[in-house]
């Protein structure tokens, strides 16, 4: 078996872009195959993340014209949609292709435009996003996405004394990051107090406990080992990614707290790339809500299970703290245009790994890991990154 | 759809539970829900097959209208035909659990019943 690279990457900023979806990912795939040092011709396949525009925009089949408008019409190209986790299962199958050596060379990435430039308003989005809850036994209820995660993060505050001020710890830190993030959506601080008074979008929470509506892309170039040791530019190794589902509806899971969707992925990643969640020095990991970043460390296996809560507040997860929890600001601060936010995740831990990270760079990182969920977590990609610094 | 037909479901349990049996149960007050013949999990909504074991050997049970709250969240910002301000739940039937919209301030583990049906979109059970 081949081992897969990352040997190029590229994003946009993450905020409000009037560009279109073409347009848009031009920009970050560009700067992923220049990163990377390749031309268009290298590419062999092309693997798309886009969750929502057929929806959002009226936009399907969008594989092939994004890769007619990059110069690359004639390879496979494939998109795929897992909610939030879109653009992290266009990466495993990337991979995979690599990893058999079906391909030498391959372009994955995700775009997707979540905000007013889509001509939709936040009631038609919140509907749009609440497509991803089941279609007869949830969404009639009138449960928004934050509404689920509301629903999880209860449960887990019930069960372990998780707080509204623990909650919101998450916020502040994710912010504070974004604040060292030129291309994160929001760089500015916040303070508990300002998440606390903020309005409620779903119980337990608030407009600053959610991640905003984003427009963004982000690509990489995924290559074999020979193709990876011919390049100039560091490129990391794949070394292991997990990929997990859980049942929907959401009532039917047998633990609303545990997301055993991305124990299950975990499990599977940390074997493949034989480390545990003690050797990871940096990580990515799905923060829709803030309540959703405390239900994936403890997952990951980054915190002991209902101690969760403490991590933002104890400085755990904050750069500097034991184990760094987003770096980038996560969705939180970021942004999160939804095809894009798993690629985005890897492009943040290939900068860390190849110390090209700057002013909120994790000092010597090796291993990195990538958490990426969609729907109520019934889907969630782990990927594990190495680099050699 | 014929008034007897619709009489008899109401007596019996249908053979075979999908979201039109279901739909059609929930209407007249009752909760119904499926067990795997082989491995004897419980489910509240209906599907082709056990998450459990994988057999497709579904018996259609009839659930209790009365449960314990599981879990809960006040939808503020709300879906396009809904106004929000309301309360959906997660509700514990003992073998298994269903979602419903909910009236009242119940609290996580107090005793709640099935109490009418939400019909903005297909019908759902409302618990208060």
């Amino acid at each position: 078996m081949h081992q897969a690279h990352i040997v190029g990457v590229g994003m946009t900023d993450f905020g409000v872009h009037e560009t279109p979806l073409t347009e848009l990912f031009a920009s970050a795939a560009f700067d992923a195959l220049d990163d990377a040092g390749v031309g268009g011709a290298a590419i062999e396949s092309f693997y798309l993340g886009n969750a929502m525009s057929g929806q959002s925009e009226g936009d399907t089949h969008l594989a092939p014209t994004i890769a007619s408008h990059l110069g690359l019409a004639g390879v496979p190209c494939q998109r795929y949609e897992d909610a939030c986790a879109t653009s992290s299962n266009a990466f495993k199958h990337a991979v995979r292709a690599v990893e058999a050596g079906q391909h030498d060379v391959v372009l994955v990435g995700g775009v997707e435009r979540c905000t007013t430039t889509t001509g939709l308003e936040t009631p038609e989005m919140t509907s749009v996003f609440a497509s991803a809850s089941h279609r007869q036994y949830e969404q009639p209820t009138g449960i928004s996405f934050p509404g689920v995660f509301g629903l999880l993060t209860t449960r887990h505050m019930h069960e372990h004394g998780t707080t509204e001020e623990q909650l919101a710890a998450v916020a502040v830190k994710n912010h504070g990051h974004g604040t060292l993030n030129d291309r994160a959506q929001f760089g500015t601080e916040t303070s508990v107090e300002e998440v606390l008074d903020s309005p409620i979008v779903a119980t337990p929470f608030r407009l600053f406990d959610c991640c905003p509506f984003s427009d963004g892309a982000a690509a990489v170039v995924v290559a074999n080992e020979d193709v990876a040791a011919d390049m100039e530019a560091d490129s990391v190794a794949v070394t292991g990614i997990g990929h997990a589902t859980d049942v929907v509806p959401l009532a039917e899971k047998e633990d609303l707290t545990a997301t055993q969707s991305a124990r299950d992925a975990a499990t599977q990643a940390y074997e493949a790339a034989d480390i545990g969640p003690e050797d990871v020095d940096v990580a990515e990991v799905h923060d829709c809500f803030t309540g959703a970043e405390i239900l994936a460390i403890e997952a990951l296996g980054f915190v002991e299970d209902g101690e969760g809560g403490k991590a933002a507040v104890e400085g755990t997860t904050a750069l500097g703290g034991r184990i760094p929890v987003n770096p980038s600001g996560g969705l939180k601060a970021k942004g999160h245009p939804i095809g894009a936010t798993g690629i985005a995740q890897l492009v943040e831990l290939t900068e860390h790994l190849r110390g090209e990270a700057g002013e909120r760079q994790v000092d010597g990182a090796t291993h990195a890991l990538a958490h990426n969920l969609g729907g109520d977590a019934a889907t969630t990609v782990v990927s594990i990154l190495e680099g050699d610094a | 759809m014929s008034e007897t037909h619709s009489n008899e479901a109401a007596e019996s349990l249908p053979e075979q539970l999908n979201h039109r049996t279901w739909t059609q149960a929930l209407r007249e007050g009752r909760l119904l829900g499926q067990r795997c013949r082989d491995c004897g999990a419980e489910t509240a909504t209906p599907s082709a097959a056990c998450n459990a074991c994988g057999s497709r050997e579904r018996v259609t049970i009839e659930l209790p209208t009365t449960g314990t709250l599981y879990t809960e969240t006040t939808v503020a910002v709300a879906p396009q035909g809904f106004d929000g301000g309301y309360r959906v739940g997660v509700v514990d039937l003992g073998s298994t659990r269903v979602m419903a919209r909910l009236e009242g301030d119940s609290d996580i583990g107090d005793s709640i019943e099935l109490a009418g049906v939400l019909e903005v979109d297909s019908p759902v059970p409302v618990f208060e």
